[in-house]
């Protein structure tokens, strides 16, 4: 799988796919990450946020690059700000949360890869050698 | 993790912006969960949101659109933005049932919830969030949304249909 036929895959399902942000703002929030000892982007990342700031399928979401804001619906938050607030989390050093849904959080780390973490406690619950099924789990586990 | 008290969870729980939240501390006991709790916790979610038509005031105040509040109290999709949450997950211990369920805005709610309760990750005892009704919105969001009281009538009529055509009254 690729990153288009990852969104082509996710968009059939229902998922809403925001517009991406210039390659600047995508390269200003991997060096905020670094600068914080998080992981930076992966390769499949920097990819993706070619075609896509944030995704969401009810209430599974892929963070963007920078928030993206929704009209009277609350806004979707950076993934540099969702790190920031866990910078004194153990749990996840090293590690970068990347996406959420209200059953489990997703992260990924610095040699790429990607994890499912139980949302109780950040416990790794699961390891993903393949990036879009990471991705996947993340959104179908928050549809309705 | 230091163990909270009961005082240090509130103001804690006050810095995530839910002031009015009610707290309920438990001593997680690792519980093991049946292996289709998964197709179960969807069902569930669905069935809870049909019984939402009690919880008019709350929803007016999300200012959701005619069609969402609808789909909602059909069990057909969820509103953005919407979470549902379980009072007691179930690894420690809490039940698949409807009255272990609440609902709350995404964000910020639902994921400060779970910054909340990860912050106390490794605790003997947990708070946690446990409001009253079934909807949790912070009492300083007011209550009514753009049409104040003529949409809360107006929600309000149609989950009497709902409610009406289900056969429940």
């Amino acid at each position: 799988m690729n990153t288009t036929e990852f969104l082509s895959s996710i968009k059939s399902r229902g998922a809403t796919v925001y517009p991406p942000v210039s390659k600047h703002d995508v390269a200003l929030a991997n060096s905020a990450l670094q600068s914080r000892r998080c992981a930076m982007f992966p390769a499949v990342f920097l990819d993706l946020y070619n075609y896509a700031s944030a995704i969401n399928l009810g209430n599974g979401y892929i963070f963007p690059p920078i928030e993206v804001s929704r009209n009277i619906i609350a806004p979707i938050p950076s993934i540099v700000d969702i790190n920031i607030n866990l910078i004194n989390t153990p749990e996840i050093r090293g590690k970068t949360i990347f996406g959420r849904n209200d059953l489990f959080w997703f992260a990924f780390d610095a040699f790429g890869t990607f994890y499912m973490l139980d949302n109780l406690n950040l416990r790794v619950l699961r390891k993903y050698d393949d990036p879009y099924r990471a991705m996947s789990d993340c959104l179908i586990a928050g549809k309705f | 993790m230091m163990e909270l008290s009961q005082a240090n969870a509130e103001i804690r729980i006050a810095d995530l912006g839910m002031d009015d939240l009610p707290l309920e501390p438990i001593r997680p006991t690792p519980t093991p969960i049946a292996p289709d709790w998964f197709k179960k916790y969807h069902e569930l979610v669905r069935a809870f949101t049909t019984t939402l038509t009690d919880c008019i005031s709350e929803l007016s105040v999300m200012n959701l659109p005619q069609e969402d509040f609808i789909d909602l109290f059909m069990g057909r999709r969820m509103p953005t933005n919407l979470s549902v949450r379980f009072r007691i997950p179930l690894v420690w211990g809490g039940k698949l049932e409807l009255s272990n369920l609440f609902m709350c805005l995404t964000f910020p709610y639902a994921h400060n919830m779970d910054r909340f309760i990860i912050e106390q990750s490794g605790n003997d005892v947990i708070w946690l969030p446990n409001p009253a009704k079934k909807i949790y919105m912070p009492a300083h969001l007011g209550s009514g949304g753009d049409g104040g009281n003529a949409t809360q009538d107006r929600l309000t009529e149609i989950a009497a249909q709902i409610a009406t055509s289900r056969g429940m009254e």
